[in-house]
């Protein structure tokens, strides 16, 4: 009935994916966007590499207005999308190289030093004359960031860059990033559903939710300013009933000898001591929750607002 | 040099789907050459009833078709609606510094060379097997004016698919009006039989609109039937659809890539 219906009479809705948020990012800076589906963050990488008019509001990246898309601007950045690609399937990656040579006017000299340099970073003499269709994802994934940074961007934007990849190739392509962006200074923006990729290549981190901003900040400092509780982590020596266990805090797991309990974070040396006394402890541990967890209770927290 | 160099690569990307094409092509092929048959059989059975239009003219028409629905007929609208807008590799062209527009030019004219060099081929296959009942223009300054023709006809049927291409994004079905505009190429293009033996009506029509610019002039000025006066004509009429579908073109590119969300891209 509601495509009959949509024949004659259409409604429309309006959604902002991105609502009054603003934020600096200064040269050389490594920033990760952190937010669940529909959050807001692809949508903001989107208006700062120039795909999308913000309706109000102001953006500037190096000076330029990125929608204008003037040919100076997109010079000077990249964007890669785990899920896109830009190499051609039936042809070797050294070509799509070469097109990207063209189509940024890169000079022979600085094209085959960018290349080599880049090629020696991922490691990946031996796969530039094989067709693109016959490498493996995290092998394209490689391929994927020489021919976006082969003309040398200053800024680089990267969304879900180790999506669909195996740990171990998630580990080298986020030691690429952290090595490219300590050796060009590259201003690098990134998003990714992985807490991994966040932990280790941004020192600062912007949390949005539903196109708000809910923190932006060091990872660090978000700990201390959200998470309202601490874990303790406890080895015992002879069985306690759980419901024993619980009177310290709340009981998150427990798997006799090992126990983890949560308490309120200004009562954890109390509930510390408590445990000492009380029980027959082997090992115990006064730790800060998983950064995971903290951010989950950020999205909670906004979700109930 | 720089362009000469970027149509290159495309080139060898063409090149590398070389069978892809060839299937493509053959698939073509098919629907001419029963009409050959079909209009050969009519020719001999009333061969007054036809005008100018004789064997060996009827037989060059349809194998100058073959050429022309190869190497005219441009099939960048359903990469353009399907996977550039629809699927978002839009963002890919977008972010980088170079024309939109150039860049699809560079993507399809390799297949069209490509495309029609297998049409070039079935043709002097029946040149060399039926020489006598196969005809072309042999005059120099036809023969330059007909490439101009030929050269405007490619750059009509390019922007009339760019335009119908990025009409995508204002549709969401974007298959219907793909075959709409098929069924109308075939029928004012030229593509059934010579728009010269349709009933008059119809021919006003087909000569009020931009496809018999595209493909039907192409044919018939290569094949001699058009005289130097005419052949200046027809290209007036390009340059004049080629003027406005580059103005539509870029009016619609203005104002649609606004529209362009890359959603969940």
């Amino acid at each position: 009935m509601g495509s009959i219906k949509s024949l004659v009479s259409r409604k429309y809705e309006s959604v902002k994916a991105v609502d009054d948020i603003s934020f600096d990012i200064a040269a050389g800076e490594l920033v990760g966007f952190i937010g669940p589906n529909g959050a807001g963050k692809t949508t903001t990488l989107k208006c700062l590499s120039g795909l999308l008019w913000p309706t109000q509001g102001s953006v500037s990246v190096l000076g330029y207005t990125p929608f204008e898309r003037k040919t100076a601007f997109l010079k000077q950045i990249a964007l890669v999308m785990g899920q896109k690609n830009q190499l051609w399937w039936d042809l070797p990656a050294a070509e799509t190289f070469l097109l990207n040579k063209e189509i940024y006017e890169i000079a022979d000299d600085e094209y085959k030093k960018t290349r080599n340099e880049l090629v020696d970073l991922l490691e990946v003499e031996h796969l530039l004359k094989i067709q693109v269709r016959k490498l493996s994802l995290g092998e394209r994934m490689k391929m994927e960031l020489i021919a976006a940074l082969i003309h040398s961007p200053k800024v680089l934007f990267l969304d879900e860059p180790t999506i669909g990849l195996d740990v171990v190739m998630q580990k080298k392509m986020r030691d690429f990033i952290q090595e490219y962006n300590e050796l060009k200074k590259s201003t690098i923006l990134l998003t990714s559903h992985y807490m991994e990729d966040v932990r280790q290549l941004a020192r600062r981190v912007i949390i949005i939710d539903h196109g708000k901003i809910l923190y932006d900040g060091k990872l660090d400092q978000l700990v201390k300013k959200f998470a309202k509780h601490k874990v303790l982590s406890v080895v015992l020596e002879t069985y306690v009933p759980p419901d024993k266990l619980k009177e310290v805090g709340e009981l998150v797991e427990y798997n006799f000898p090992r126990a983890v309990i949560r308490v309120p974070r200004n009562a954890s040396n109390v509930a510390a001591a408590q445990l000492l006394q009380k029980f027959p402890v082997d090992d115990l541990n006064i730790e800060e929750p998983d950064i995971e967890d903290i951010i989950r209770d950020v999205f909670t927290l906004s979700s109930k607002h | 040099m720089r362009y000469v160099r970027i149509l290159l690569i495309h080139f060898e990307d063409a090149i590398a789907e070389r069978a892809r094409n060839l299937v493509w092509f053959l698939i073509a092929l098919i629907n001419p050459l029963m009409l050959l048959l079909f209009w050969r059989g009519a020719i001999l059975e009333k061969p007054e009833a036809y005008g100018q239009w004789n064997i060996p003219s009827i037989v060059s028409y349809y194998l100058l078709l073959i050429i022309a629905g190869a190497f005219l007929q441009v099939h960048i609208e359903e990469k353009i609606a399907y996977t550039d807008i629809q699927q978002g590799s839009l963002s890919n062209y977008l972010t980088k510094p170079f024309s939109y527009l150039l860049w699809n030019f560079f993507i399809e004219l390799p297949y069209r060379v490509l495309q029609g060099s297998f049409g070039v081929i079935v043709f002097l296959i029946f040149f060399v097997l039926f020489g006598n009942i196969v005809s072309i223009a042999s005059d120099p300054l036809i023969l330059v004016l007909a490439s101009v023709v030929i050269i405007l006809g490619y750059l009509l049927s390019f922007f009339f698919k760019m335009i119908l291409g990025i009409s995508a994004l204002w549709t969401t079905d974007f298959s219907g009006l793909v075959n709409l505009v098929e069924v109308v190429t075939l029928v004012f293009g030229g593509f059934i039989m010579p728009i010269h033996l349709y009933p008059v009506i119809l021919q006003r029509i087909s000569f009020a609109l931009p496809f018999a610019s595209m493909f039907y002039f192409p044919i018939i000025a290569i094949s001699g039937k058009l005289v130097v006066v005419e052949l200046f004509q027809v290209i007036a009429v390009q340059c004049i659809w080629l003027v406005s579908l580059g103005s539509i073109y870029q009016l619609a590119w203005r104002r649609g890539v606004r529209l362009f969300t890359a959603i969940g891209q």
